[in-house]
């Protein structure tokens, strides 16, 4: 298998951590769009020199993450791709959308969206069921600063859904 | 809702994408096959239009000035010849630094922790206000390069006073400017001024994110 097809295999197993945190950073479909090409593009550069010590998903995690939080604070016509396609990378199939059909999924994605960058970073770890190790060497701090973090977004979000029907 | 009940919810949304979300393989075939755009290309073009527009100022007027220091330096008012060096020179160290700057931005290994990569990044965009401050610095040298020693002992005595007067101030703006132009007084009104819209925003971000980082490394 060439390498192309490698990193397409990696990326379709995996293609729910792009839909996720894009998802979590960038409201706007359109500005997605271009995140997720973005996202494809920057891991497909750092392909050849990705570290088997980590798992793929901790790789595509951290490059994922990087590039929505350096995304917005770009100028809006800065692109790293020389010509973006105007098709989407990730298509939903399903209708109605998912969020309308699991209950409180709307009102948890909104919260995730309001916390600070790496809280939300943190928090998407936290609720694909990352373990402390992974979750800290994904963001580059101790494990028991990820717990201590952890613990606290729980609460907001716990304290911010008490306030809603849910 | 409890912690275990966010983690369920989360995991059925996790089922429906696995079932529902399709990666388009032939269009990410195609961006493997993308050639990195170069920086310049990568620039919006009032930003390449600034940067070629400074280049062009400090190459050109690099060569006029180093041609009169060379040939007519006793003939030509040392006010202006000074005052348009120490101008060249200001604007061309602000300059290598926002070039510099950029590129080490595209430089940064994106694939690093989150925190050691958003740091080097919030760090090196931050610093385009250092090229800011810098270019400041040159506020009083257009208020000297047109004064000449016939004019120091013929000119209009309140002329010249006024002009030393707008000297002094102008410099004490340029020091005071570049001492002051720090993320601390980020909320202060003349900041804001300075720095409204929309090429400061990723800046003025980015300083936060990096304070944000600090913190969240304790």
């Amino acid at each position: 298998m060439d390498q192309e097809e490698i990193f397409l295999s990696v990326l379709e197993k995996h293609k729910g951590i792009l839909y996720k945190v894009s998802n979590s950073y960038c409201k706007n479909s359109e500005d997605r769009k271009d995140l997720v090409q973005e996202m494809v593009y920057q891991l497909w550069r750092s392909f050849d020199n990705y570290n088997e010590q980590y798992k793929y998903s901790t790789w595509i995690y951290r490059v994922a993450i990087n590039v929505a939080i350096s995304y917005y604070r770009k100028e809006n016509s800065r692109k790293v791709v020389s010509s973006p396609f105007s098709k989407s990378l990730l298509n939903f199939s399903d209708t109605p959308s998912v969020e309308e059909e699991i209950p409180g999924l709307k009102q948890l994605e909104l919260f995730i969206f309001e916390l600070k960058e790496l809280d939300k970073a943190l928090i998407l770890l936290y609720l694909d069921e990352k373990s402390y190790r992974e979750m800290a060497d994904i963001m580059g701090i101790t494990e028991t600063n990820v717990a201590t973090k952890i613990s606290r977004i729980k609460n907001s979000l716990k304290q911010k859904f008490s306030k809603t029907k849910y | 809702m409890e912690n275990i009940e966010i983690i369920d919810l989360w995991k059925s949304y996790d089922k429906k994408l696995e079932e529902n979300l399709t990666l388009n393989r032939q269009l990410s075939l195609e961006i493997t096959k993308m050639k990195a755009a170069t920086l310049i290309k990568s620039m919006k073009p009032i930003k390449i239009f600034t940067l070629f527009t400074g280049i062009l100022w400090v190459g050109v007027g690099i060569m006029i000035v180093a041609n009169l220091f060379m040939h007519a330096y006793s003939e030509i008012s040392h006010f202006f010849l000074y005052s348009a060096a120490f101008q060249l020179l200001i604007t061309a160290i602000a300059l290598v630094i926002y070039i510099y700057q950029l590129v080490l931005i595209q430089q940064v290994d994106i694939s690093e922790s989150v925190i050691s990569a958003q740091l080097r990044l919030s760090s090196l965009r931050s610093s385009t206000l250092w090229a800011a401050r810098i270019l400041l610095l040159q506020l009083p040298l257009w208020t000297t390069f047109y004064l000449s020693v016939h004019l120091l002992q013929n000119g209009n005595t309140a002329l010249l006073v006024i002009n030393a007067i707008l000297t002094l101030v102008l410099t004490f703006a340029a020091l005071w400017l570049f001492v002051n132009i720090k993320y601390e007084n980020r909320e202060k009104k003349w900041f804001k001024m300075i720095f409204q819209g929309k090429e400061w925003d990723p800046v003025i971000k980015s300083m936060e994110l990096y304070r944000d980082i600090e913190e969240y490394k304790n």
